[in-house]
């Protein structure tokens, strides 16, 4: 197994979804934006999903058809470790307390050290993970994007200017 | 060996549900039921892939996955009732990316690009078709493919070699302060272009 790559984690776990509240799952779930999504206050998420499985897609060619006894939330995030500090802050969301909240098994009220062990307990281990940049944060990913951006800019900018209005602007902007 | 042409750079995320698209960035949830023995083959692809890392080499240089993952799942945990024990005839195999460009473009660069890998991986699920031609394993990915109900990116606008580039370019930007502090004017405008010709794939 394989949850972690560099400083970087893959969490999974599949809960079963109480007969009945798949839709309202699924209601609250597509009700997020990028704006208002939970993760966006969980600032060492790089990119996390919740998926709802209905069953399995079983294959013509399979000698037995599988089914399964319910539907399932399936939730992964890939994240800047270590994996207990990041559960205990989805545990703190008003958000996830109403998610799991949906789900056979969780605790009432789905929230803190009980929802964490809750999702311990129905975590699948990884087996092969792979990320492009597994020793990067996301603070140091999106502070590297910003930088990039400005010396793009400038570097557009400076065209033209002489060495020390260059050299001036520099340092004004990047601190040199 | 690939029997037609790679495909051409991605653009942006287009080819999937709306709820697999954060920005430039596009969700893969794909569960595969795998033969009998996946079970025994599988863990260890998994624990090769784990030891040997240059033996994926090549996934690492596809440009365009953030993150990717593949996991064998061969059982699903009880909680008690009413949840019913889940008994599964068969493992079933989860592959998670998380990617930018077009779906169908990057079915395209794995088919072709990771042939024999793809087969490594795939090549003991239920109904997998061969990598190449494309059509058949589209087909067979869009019917095992979950859709998202919240997908999420924490820089959605930025495509893998944009972070890549930004990662690189940080640290070269402040070897060159470094270098450039205290010199005249003139030094400082020749040594940055330099820099900025040494740069330029990553800006």
């Amino acid at each position: 197994m394989s949850n972690q790559a560099g400083q970087a984690y893959a969490f999974m776990a599949i809960t079963p979804i109480l007969e009945g509240e798949e839709k309202k799952l699924r209601a609250y779930l597509d009700g997020f934006t990028q704006e208002t999504s939970p993760f966006a206050g969980l600032p060492a998420t790089h990119f996390a999903r919740w998926v709802i499985l209905p069953d399995w897609v079983d294959d013509p060619s399979q000698p037995r058809q599988d089914h399964l006894g319910s539907e399932y939330l399936i939730f992964t995030s890939n994240f800047d470790g270590p994996l207990g500090s990041y559960l205990d802050e989805l545990c703190r969301r008003p958000e996830a307390q109403e998610i799991w909240s949906h789900c056979v098994g969780a605790p009432k009220p789905a929230t803190g050290h009980l929802l964490k062990a809750y999702l311990l307990h129905n975590h699948i281990d990884t087996g092969f993970f792979v990320a492009a940049y597994p020793d990067a944060s996301v603070e140091k990913v999106r502070a590297s994007l910003a930088l990039r951006e400005r010396l793009s800019a400038f570097a557009v900018r400076s065209q033209g200017m002489d060495p020390a209005t260059l050299q001036s602007a520099f340092n004004a902007e990047f601190g040199g | 060996m690939s029997e037609e042409s790679p495909p051409t750079a991605p653009i942006t995320a287009t080819g999937t549900a709306s709820r697999n698209v954060d920005g430039q960035a596009i969700a893969i949830t794909v569960f595969s039921s795998v033969k009998w023995f996946g079970r025994l083959w599988l863990p260890l692809v998994f624990w090769y892939a784990n030891h040997f890392p240059k033996s994926t080499g090549t996934l690492a240089r596809l440009s365009f996955i953030h993150f990717a993952r593949w996991t064998l799942v061969r059982r699903i945990p009880y909680n008690g009732p009413p949840q019913q024990k889940e008994k599964l005839s068969y493992p079933r195999l989860f592959f998670e990316s998380n990617f930018n460009g077009g779906w169908e473009e990057y079915i395209d660069a794995f088919s072709h690009i990771l042939t024999s890998g793809m087969k490594v991986f795939w090549g003991t699920s239920y109904g997998f078709p061969q990598p190449l031609p494309t059509g058949p394993f589209k087909a067979y990915i869009k019917r095992n493919e979950l859709e998202a109900s919240h997908f999420y990116s924490a820089y959605p606008q930025a495509t893998t070699t944009m972070v890549l580039a930004a990662l690189d370019l940080a640290p070269r930007l402040e070897r060159f302060k470094e270098q450039t502090s205290g010199k005249t004017a003139e030094d400082f405008a020749q040594d940055w272009r330099k820099f900025l010709e040494e740069t330029q794939g990553s800006l």
